[in-house]
Parts: structure tokens; sequence; C-alpha cells
């Protein structure tokens, strides 16, 4: 360290910079949003978005929105939970091909899923056709309960893979002390577990929240069968639909925004308060406190009964209807055809166009988010001053206002008549789009995996001569590379899949694989969307695999 | 002692630079592509400028289209017209709403140039916005059903659909005839009606029927609101419950979408109430800020060519040509009609619209 302070200056310019590329690219869209919910009619109107506000109807959709969240929040902690608590502690640890499983669901397109379940329940639908006998149940799903399991069911992977991170950081050896001392199970769970747990869960919890009252697929397929009305369909309506008004619609966006803000800022003051040093200079290993055999039956149960759920119902009803000659016809043997794979998977169709798309576009979206991702990551650390704290907020805007209403900002921002850089129109808009909206996940992942490594570490690098570079490369760099492999996997997935900002940005004459789903949707070719869907949802499942098991090899700490 | 920072720092100035430049560079490449031939265009557009009229369709090559409806009629135009005319056509598919969202986000600086929606208010709303460019003496624009076009040349509605009640085969062996039959009991709750906020067409259904039966008009869809009628989405989400047999029958269904699900062999068909129904024109559009008006204009003439129309009969659709007939589903003179007024409707869609939400809440 020949230059303390001048290295000191670059950290301050890396902050700088980090904000700076924020600003363009996610603060400035976001105040393009409210510029146009305010300049109504060619002229400035401060009150026009408190109007739309003072709304007794849409306070109640609001209340609606919120409620979902914290009812999601619970179920989605019911499911991963105990499913991160077997996949760390258990034998079933070893069955690191579940963990790519377990984010089909997370993989598979909201409304599609959602769909699944319709299909699957309604009247005549294939449950019935299965279990006749069943026909009297089946309406009682068609509830507020059955929307929030959906849901649940549809997001708990991502509560998943947080809280087994964070299970795995805390490594064995804390518990077993507790044990040593004699601490029964729940002792150990509620003083030793659930404390360093609360930090991962809490910006877990919070991100499904955010998701959840974000979400679009699902309240537009099943909530508006049950009348369940949130924000989100309140936005889209304003955006999509005659006589488009995007004042109203981004005055709701900042009402969904300040909701999104409180909770991260309870969120960010709770993981202040329960942040720990767990990975230090010892190394870490699983407890053997689990290990036996003993009870190992009824964690499988566990497991296959969420994949079943989670995966075997609305896979069942996908791949049936992609089957069927006649969905008319209903589940019958006579029925069943492969042609709409045939139809799609021929060379050179606009099908095998949209799914290469897709591909490549979440390809070059994922890698790019990561790179950003884990530089905005580091640039926080623990977000001890003001800098690091608003580079985290600006980070996570993109989380916590639906996809629609970036999508929205960032074509008034990049299709201005003024912006000199003519990305509008091109790929190149999709990846930044898909960058922008996904850049949170990395920033999560990296920011929990960096926050929970002891300085110490580089301090021991450092007082052997490692130069920051080595330090970085050999220290750090292996402590988060799983972070960002998370980060890495989960935005492929969801930008592979994403349809809202796809629909609105593309290039004319461009589709993805979502886009095609849903076009197939609105010509009444269900079948072939929902064997676009398998498809692609196989596709992604592939790479996934082909990733974690490059990943696997690499792994400093097996 | 050394503050950690501080070995941050060291990297961090190297990989964030790095990261920028990365960034940029994969931005710019992606971008390069277009800005070329964004330049290209632009340059091609200044030179033909400057040369003869003649030349400017020679190097003008170019044409945008937004369309809404069934793709694989837009497809088949746009093959048509690329033959035609060796105009390279790029298309924006999506329902009305999408693309009018699309248009409005991109007010500042317009891409598209010719719209083809599926509502008629719509168009008439992009009349009256001055966003239109008239194009007057379009080939063939007298034959087409003057209740549906703009006599000034602003859209031509080259199709049109008429709405019915759509039911599935299987669940309702004697189909009504009125849209009364809809409110007896035996229906309770196994009907479903496409969303005016969602369905251009459905909308238009709602204010015809008041255009033509005045505020007592509303009393069928208080009735229909009694019997448990389910607002279902757009067009298409509101047939497909049919067609799986969860629902019995859609109210102001599209026709096409039946006849083409029919077609393929599902248990579904239409029937128009004796009443009288409401037609929904497709009218398609040159925007005022076009850049490619020559081949715009050579658009409009092939969708009201005779070799388009005869396209848009096989997609089940009414032509929007009077002297054209089609061949595989009921023709105009067949469908029995409300009387109903487009102005009226035009100006009174965003209130009975709200009025039917209000009513279904």
């Amino acid at each position: 360290m020949k230059n303390p302070s001048s290295l000191r200056h670059f950290r301050a310019w890396s902050i700088a910079l980090a904000l700076f590329v924020l600003t363009i690219m996610i603060v400035v869209p976001l105040v393009e949003i409210f510029v146009q919910s305010v300049y109504r009619d060619g002229e400035l109107q401060w009150a026009a978005p408190f109007r739309t506000l003072a709304d007794a109807e849409l306070f109640k959709v609001l209340m609606g929105s919120i409620w979902l969240g914290i009812c999601v929040i619970a179920g989605t902690t019911v499911l991963a939970l105990p499913l991160a608590w077997i996949m760390v502690n258990t034998r079933l640890a070893r069955w690191r091909w579940l963990d790519i499983v377990f984010l089909i669901p997370f993989m598979t397109p909201p409304y599609i899923g959602s769909m699944g379940w319709i299909l699957f329940m309604q009247k005549n639908g294939y449950l019935e056709q299965l279990i006749p006998g069943l026909s009297s149940v089946t309406p009682a799903f068609f509830s507020f309960g059955g929307m929030v399991a959906i849901m649940s069911l549809h997001l708990f992977p991502f509560l998943y893979l947080m809280l087994r991170g964070a299970l795995e950081r805390i490594g064995g050896s804390l518990e077993e002390a507790g044990a040593v001392l004699g601490a029964p199970f729940t002792y150990r769970f509620r003083r030793i577990i659930a404390p360093l747990l609360l930090s991962a869960y809490g910006m877990g919890a919070m991100l499904i929240f955010v998701k959840t009252i974000a979400e679009f697929g699902t309240p537009v397929t099943f909530g508006k069968r049950i009348g369940y009305e949130v924000m989100t369909s309140e936005i889209h309506k304003y955006i999509s639909s005659w006589p488009i008004d995007f004042g109203k619609a981004t005055s709701l966006a900042s009402v969904l925004l300040t909701a999104c803000l409180l909770v991260w800022y309870a969120q960010s003051i709770l993981s202040r308060r329960f942040t720990y040093s767990l990975v230090g200079g010892k190394g870490s290993r699983r407890s053997s406190l689990h290990s036996q055999g003993r009870g190992t039956w009824i964690y499988v149960i566990y497991v296959v009964l969420l994949l079943l759920l989670s995966i075997g119902v609305p896979y069942f009803s996908i791949i049936a209807a992609s089957t069927m000659k006649l969905r008319g016809v209903g589940l019958a043997w006579n029925n069943f055809t492969l042609d709409f794979y045939r139809e799609l998977l021929t060379w050179g169709s606009a099908s095998m166009r949209s799914l290469m798309n897709s591909v490549l576009l979440s390809l070059a979206a994922s890698t790019i988010a990561v790179v950003l991702g884990t530089w905005f990551a580091i640039v926080i650390g623990r977000s001890r001053t003001r800098m690091e704290r608003t580079t985290d907020l600006f980070s996570l805007l993109p989380n916590t206002v639906p996809g629609i209403v970036m999508v929205v900002g960032l074509i008034l921002l990049w299709n201005s008549p003024w912006m000199p850089i003519p990305l509008y129109n091109t790929y190149g808009m999709v990846i930044l789009t898909y960058v922008i909206l996904f850049i949170p996940y990395t920033v999560q992942y990296v920011k929990s995996a960096f926050g929970q490594i002891d300085s110490s570490l580089f301090q021991a690098g450092q007082v052997f001569g490692g130069k920051p570079h080595y330090v970085f490369r050999r220290v750090l760099l292996p402590l988060i590379v799983p972070g960002m492999l998370a980060g890495w996997m989960m935005t492929f997935t969801i930008a592979s899949r994403e349809l809202v900002a796809s629909l609105l940005i593309l290039p004319p004459s461009v589709q993805t694989s979502a886009t095609y789903i849903f076009a197939q949707f609105e010509q009444g070719q269900v079948s072939l969307g929902m064997a676009m869907a398998v498809v692609s949802v196989g596709l992604t499942t592939v790479m996934l695999v082909i990733i974690e098991s490059l990943g696997s090899k690499r792994k400093w700490n097996a | 002692m050394v503050n950690f920072n501080s070995i941050k720092m060291g990297w961090k100035k190297g990989t964030s630079l790095t990261l920028t430049l990365a960034l940029g560079l994969t931005l710019a490449g992606c971008g390069s592509n277009a800005n070329s031939t964004a330049k290209e265009a632009s340059a091609s557009a200044n030179n033909s400028a400057m040369n003869t009229q003649a030349n400017t369709q020679a190097t003008d090559q170019k044409l945008v289209v937004y369309s809404a409806g069934p793709e694989g009629l837009a497809n088949k135009i746009i093959e048509g017209f690329e033959a035609q005319t060796g105009v390279k056509v790029e298309m924006f598919q999506g329902t009305t709403g999408k693309i009018l969202a699309r248009m409005e986000a991109e007010k500042a600086n317009p891409v598209v140039d010719v719209v083809i929606l599926a509502s008629l208010p719509s168009a008439q709303g992009l009349k009256n916005d001055g966003l239109t460019l008239p194009y007057p003496e379009a080939k063939n624009a007298d034959k087409l059903n003057p209740d549906w076009s703009d006599k000034e040349g602003n859209y031509f509605s080259s199709s049109a659909s008429a709405l019915g009640i759509a039911y599935n085969t299987k669940l309702v062996t004697t189909p009504p005839t009125s849209w009364e039959d809809l409110t007896k009991p035996e229906y309770k709750g196994r009907i479903n009606i496409p969303d005016p906020t969602l369905s251009g067409s459905a909308l238009d259904f709602i204010t015809g029927y008041i255009s033509d039966k005045g505020e007592s008009g509303w009393s069928l869809f208080e009735q229909f609101n009694n019997n448990d009628v389910a607002v279902a989405g757009a067009n298409q989400e509101a047939l497909d419950p049919v067609i799986t047999g969860a629902k019995g029958m859609v109210a102001a269904a599209v026709d096409y979408m039946t006849y083409k699900a029919k077609a393929k062999g599902e248990p579904v068909d239409i029937v128009y109430p004796k009443e009288g129904t409401v037609i929904s024109p497709r009218p398609a559009a040159i925007m005022k800020s076009t850049q490619h008006e020559e081949n715009a204009k050579a658009f409009i003439d092939y969708l009201l060519s005779d070799e388009a129309q005869k396209l848009v009969s096989d997609a089940a659709l009414l032509p929007g040509r009077t002297d054209i007939k089609a061949e595989n589903r009921a023709n105009l003179d067949e469908i029995p009609l409300l009387k109903v007024d487009w102005s009226w409707m035009n100006e009174h869609g965003a209130e009975v619209s709200d009025k039917f939400t209000q009513l279904f809440k």
C-alpha cells in the first residue's frame, strides 16, 4: 500500500461512477415517468397525481396489493424455510440437481403457471376429468387462498435460494457448539440459526413482497377470475386500453414505488442490525447433527409433495394442453398428438427464431447484469455511508416498480428526439432493458454473500503481501462466486421468460419465446403456446444444468 | 493498520473502468447495426429528396406496420405486399391496447407508418388528435362500406368482424336466439363476456347496444350481472373456457375467432341474435409522422385490393369492400344489425366502459 490516500480516492470515484451509471440507467427513466404524471395537457399540474390517489376505490386496491404481498411472504416462508434446512442439513443435500429442479416453478412464466392451475381446477377441468367426484371441491380453489397458493408456489424458489445460501454460510460449528452445551433443537433454532438467518430472510422476504405486488401474470389470469384487483392490474389498464393515460398509470406506479421503498427501508434497518461476519478464516463444514439416516423419509416426502404441487400440477396441465388435438375433447388417448411440437421445432420457423432470440438475449443480458451487479454490490459493501445506501436503493429500484412502468420510462428516455445514442428499436435496447430490470437480483445475491465475509480475510491477504488485485482474485472473488452464479442463473431464468417488457420494447418483426407464447394465446393457439412453454423451460433447465455442473467443479468449499 | 477499504479500491478502479468500457462497447455494438442502417436510411432519404420524385420510390424500401388482430392474416398480407412492391415491412403484432400504448410511448419520436386497429373509435380518436395522414385518393376506397371508413380518407376499414353468441355445442344443445335469452336462470354463471376495457369489439357491442336502445339498454347488462355473467379478459380469453367446457357461452364474441376454432374441429359455434348485433370494423390508418409516405399509401392500396380482400375473407373476417363476398362465413346481409351511431359511440365510449365496469364490480 504505497499510496493509501490515492486508493481511497479510487473508491470514491468508483462509488461516484456507480451512482452515475445507475442514475442514467434507472433514475432518469423513472424521472421521465414522474414528469409524465405531473405534466398533463401541455401544462404542469402538481396536484394531478394526488387527485388520482384521492380515489377511495384505489385505496382498497392498494390494500389488496399489500395484503396479497404479506400473505405470499407467509406462504413462501412456509414452503422455503423447511426446504432450505433440509437441503443443507440432511442427506438430501447431496442431491444438488434438486436445486435446478426447484428453479423450474420460477422459470415458468407466471401467467402460464396460473393457466395450468386454472385448467386443472376449473369446471370440467383436468382434475374433474380424472376424478369426477372432486367436482364439489374445486370451486373452493378459486378464491384468495388459491391465488396466494399459486403465487407462493411460483415464488418460493427465490426465497429458498437465499435461505440456503445463508444457512450454508452459517456452517455447522455454531450449531454444534450449542448442541455440545446442551441446547435442544428449538432453542438452537431460536437463538443461533434464526438471528443469523434474519438478514438474508429479511432481504428475501422484501424481494418476495416487492415481486408479489409488482407481479402481473397471476393477477391478470387468476385474480381477474376471482375478482381480486391489485395495483398492477389497475396500472396495466391505464397503459394498455384506450384511452391510454400514462399520467394516471404513473401516479399509481409511484404509490407502489413508495410502498416498496418503505419496505426496503425497514429491511435495511433490520439487516444492518443483524448482519454478522460468518465467513472467517476457519474452514466451515456441514454439521453432523442431522446427517443420521433416521427420519430421512419424512424429508423425502416433504420434497416430493412440494415438487408435486409446484411442478407436477401446473406441468401436468401445460403438457396435457400442449398435446391435445382438440381442447374441447379433453383428456383422452385418442386426442393425443405431438404435432404442435413438430410444428414448433421445425428449423427456420418463427418459433425457432424466437427461441434463439430468447436464449441469445438472455445470455447477453445476464452476463452484463452479473458483471455490473457485482460491481454495484461491492461498491455498496455493508451500506455504511449515505453514498453506499443510495447506490443500494438505486440498484433496487427496478424491482420495486412494475416492469411495465419501468419500460415505459425507458422508451420515453431512449426514444426521445434528443437522445444521441440510437439504441431504441435494436437488440441493444432489449438487452439494456433486461439488464436494468434484473440487476437487483445479482446485487442482492452478491451483497448477501459479501456482507458475511469477515474483513479479517482481506487483512490476512494484505499482511502476507497480497496486492489488491491478488487479494480480489484469490480471496474475494472465490467467496462471492456462488452469489454471482446464483445471480446469473436467476437473471438468465427470468430474462428468458420475460413478457411484459418484451411486448413493448422488442423491435418490430422480432419475437422471443415469451411473446411467441403470448401471441399464440391471443390467436387462440393455446396448444402451440403451451408447447412452446414446455420447450423453452426445458431449454432453460438444460442450460442451467450445464452451468451448474461447470460451476460446481470450482467450488472452494464443498 | 491499513484500511480494508483501500484494498478494495485498488482493483476496483481497474475493474470498474473495464466494466464501463465493456458495457459501452456491447451496447454500442448492438446499436451500431441499426445505427448504420438508420444512417443509410436517412442518407438515402436525403438523396432522394434531392433527386426527382420518381427516385423516391426506388430508394425507399421500408415500412413499419403495427397490426392488431389475427396474426396469420397480417403475415399473409405483408407477404403479398412485399412480393408486389419489394418494400421490406417490419411488423409489430399486438392487441389494439398494446399498439396504442407503444405509440403513446413513442410519441416524441414515432416509428410506425401504418396502423391496423381492431376498434373504430380508437381510429376516430387518432384522427381527432390530428395524428393521421389523409389519403382520399386510395384505390377502391369508394367501394368500402361508408359507415366504417372516413370520408376524408383518414382511416380505411379493410375488414370487420361481427359480434354474436359463441357457445359450446356439447354443453348447449338449443342455442339462444336473442340477447335476452342469456338472462335465463338455466345459464346462470355459465356465460363470459369480454372485458370492454381490453376488447375493442366488446366495447363496440356495449356502446352500440346502448346507442340503439338508449338508457333502457342498460337493463340487459344489469340482468347479465344478476345472472353471474363473468367479465373475462380479452376476446380469446373469454372464448377459451367455452372451448374447454368450463363455460357454456360467450356474449359479444368475435365471430372470426369462433369460426376459426370451429374449422379446427372444436365443439363451438356462433349465432347472431335476432334483435340485431354490432359490426366491429378494423380500420387502417397512415400516421402523419410517417417517414415512408409513398410506401404507406401503397400499403393502403394493397389492403383494399382484390387480392388482400380475398385474404381477409379466407381468414373468416368480413371484407371491408361491399363488392366482395365472404365464402366461409355469414355475410353482412345475413347478419341482423342494430342501428348504431358511430359518432355517438366514439364520444361516449369511455363513459359506457366505466359504467359497465362499475356495474360488474
